[in-house]
């Protein structure tokens, strides 16, 4: 397998954060992209800076009063109360300055990405800035403010017209941003696997949600157990993506890689490890080749642990985006330049190993039900799809 | 979703005593529906289910069928004694209703006028909305004591955080002795954990999120 691969990042993009205690921390990105650096990852890759996103860009899938609103909010001209109807000023989504031009980055660095890809430049593309899925027409939600998915494949949609992309959403959370942007849209197709709605934010992500109108058929919707471990959420993807790409036909994917299924992230009750984060990668991967030529992007996404789990998950991505081997152990320096800095003991490993994560009770009626609901996604939802 | 007059069909079909139970059966195919009240002159006669009919007819494959679906007609099989529920009824009294009486629809009258009709699937739907997820949140389970003032304290921490609460059910465990009732939140935070060890501080025992 050959091409290109781009990464597009500058230090702004680590201005998206909200401060103080806040679990959605922008110092992951940090710790990821000089971990890459560290491992070797990014010797022939410069990293590919980006514009903000215009108004235009964000008024694909956002509302203007709203986007008048967190330009508001990040001038600090804004009262709380006219802001908590858009979901901002809450615990969630505080304030912070200049919180506009920040998010509007996020969205630019995803759209970058994706014109790189879709304009040959590269033939896959990552942006771990992106990835914020929850993110509403006119509400911000659960750590997010602009879509920056919702508002790469509108645009992209414009630029190409015709074109189908595919969305595939591994985080622990439901991608209901998105979904609910394309819901009737029968060109986009939405795949989200996610801890079920019953026991995680934001609720939604019932199978029984599978798009309206034209668009019935075009969202899919896989919601796991609590407590799934890797074997069962691999071969739930396995069971559901594959079958649903090739049904669809993309000219494009587009997958959002939180990695907040981990059984270390403090937000999610699922209990994945690194497997999970090479597994996913590297069959996305294989299926962008086998269905469009290879046309990939890839988003960062939801991932709490920002010390042990978000840089080693996000460096795996990096390197399946890049085709590179991916390294057995953290550098030295990596692990003496934020060893001190960690509230936590850095794991020596970019694997993590079988024996520290042994199966919890109930695994078997775990992935039984797993399984038979990824059965009725294959009965019942995949057949729509066209 | 609270009154009856939020979960109701307002566009209910009806049948006339002197229609044949062919008629009534197709009508409950057509509608894919299952009851339908029985009015003459405007106000409600009777009730009769798709069960009914069947029953009061010969079997699908039976010679004597067609005849009898041409013959039969709702009035001999209605049920003549209807419960009945209105439009401003708590929506958990006309599901105690159906329950106590063993019936999976009721007629909604205003006075005496039909106005719509409820029946057991749109109660399920109304305890799925009110439970459930129209919008972004989160659940949370907390054991309340059963007195005074418990689930005040919960909600009150809660809200000292900035969170709001969506939506709040509370039931009783079972087999606690003492007698205690869990209270079963929706939050609107995609974090709730940070909640949940405040309360368990307060000394309250959180059953969901599940702490580390």
């Amino acid at each position: 397998m050959t091409g290109r691969a781009a990464i597009v990042h500058d230090t702004a993009l680590e201005s998206y954060g909200f401060g103080g205690e806040h679990p959605f921390n922008p110092l992951r990105l940090r710790l990821t992209l000089e971990l890459c650096e560290d491992l070797g990852l990014l010797e022939d890759y410069p990293l590919t800076p980006s514009e903000p996103a215009t108004e235009g860009d964000l008024t694909t899938v956002h509302n203007l009063t709203y986007v008048r609103m967190v330009q508001e909010a990040g001038r600090g001209a804004a009262l709380l109360s006219d802001l908590r109807p858009y979901g901002i000023g809450t615990g969630d989504n505080p304030v912070f300055p200049d919180m506009h031009a920040a998010s509007a980055r996020v969205v630019g660095g995803v759209l970058e990405a994706g014109r790189l890809v879709m304009r040959g430049d590269a033939a896959h593309a990552m942006c771990i800035s992106g990835g914020l899925h929850h993110a509403l027409r006119s509400e911000a939600s659960g750590f997010c403010v602009y879509n920056d998915a919702g508002v790469a494949i509108a645009r992209l949609k414009e630029e190409h017209p015709g074109i189908r992309i595919a969305y595939v959403d591994t985080d622990a959370h439901h991608g209901d941003g998105v979904q609910w942007m394309f819901f009737e849209d029968p060109e986009v197709l939405t795949i989200s696997i996610h801890e079920s709605g019953r026991y995680l934010f934001p609720g939604t992500g019932g199978v029984h949600e599978k798009g309206s109108g034209e668009g019935k058929g075009y969202a899919v919707n896989v919601p796991l157990m609590p407590f799934t471990d890797d074997g069962s959420f691999i071969a739930t993807f396995e069971t559901v993506v594959p079958e649903a790409l090739r049904h669809f036909g993309p000219d494009l994917i587009l997958s959002q890689n939180g990695c907040d299924a981990h059984r270390l992230d403090p937000l999610t009750h699922l209990s994945a490890t690194t497997r999970l984060y090479e597994h996913v990668p590297a069959r996305v991967h294989d299926l962008a080749h086998e269905l469009c030529e290879g046309r990939w992007v890839a988003t960062g996404g939801g991932g709490y642990d920002i010390w042990r789990v978000v840089p080693r998950a996000w460096a795996a991505l990096w390197a399946s985006v890049s085709h590179q081997e991916l390294p057995e152990k953290l550098p030295e320096d990596w692990l003496h330049r934020w060893g001190p800095e960690s509230p936590v003991g850095l794991p020596r490993l970019m694997r993590d190993d079988p024996a520290d994560y042994p199966a919890g009770p109930r695994v078997s009626e775990i992935s039984d039900k797993n399984a038979r609901t990824a059965e009725e996604v294959l009965e019942k939802v995949l057949p729509l799809i066209r | 979703m609270l009154q009856v007059k939020d979960s109701m069909a307002r566009e209910v079909a009806t049948l006339s005593p002197g229609d044949t139970a062919g008629e009534a059966l197709a009508l409950c195919r057509d509608r894919r529906i299952r009851h339908l009240p029985v009015l003459d002159g405007g106000s409600l006669v009777g009730i009769v289910s798709d069960r009914d009919l069947r029953s009061a007819t010969p079997a699908f494959g039976d010679p004597d069928r067609a005849a009898a679906l041409a013959e039969v007609r709702v009035g001999d099989v209605m049920a003549r004694e209807v419960v009945t529920t209105g439009p401003d009824d708590p929506i958990d009294a006309a599901a105690n209703t159906m329950r106590e009486r063993r019936i999976n629809c009721l007629p909604v009258l205003e006075g005496d006028r039909l106005v719509g009709i409820v029946t057991s699937s749109d109660v399920m739907e109304s305890l799925v909305y009110l439970l459930g997820a129209h919008e972004p949140g989160s659940r949370m389970e907390v054991v309340v004591p059963d007195r005074p003032g418990t689930l005040a304290g919960v909600a009150g921490l809660i809200g000292e955080l900035g969170i709001n609460i969506v939506s709040v059910v509370t039931g009783p465990r079972q087999e606690e002795d003492p007698p205690t009732r869990v209270a079963i939140f929706r939050v609107d935070t995609i974090n709730p954990s940070h909640a949940a060890s405040v309360l368990e501080k307060a000394d309250y025992t959180v059953l969901w999120p599940p702490r580390p």
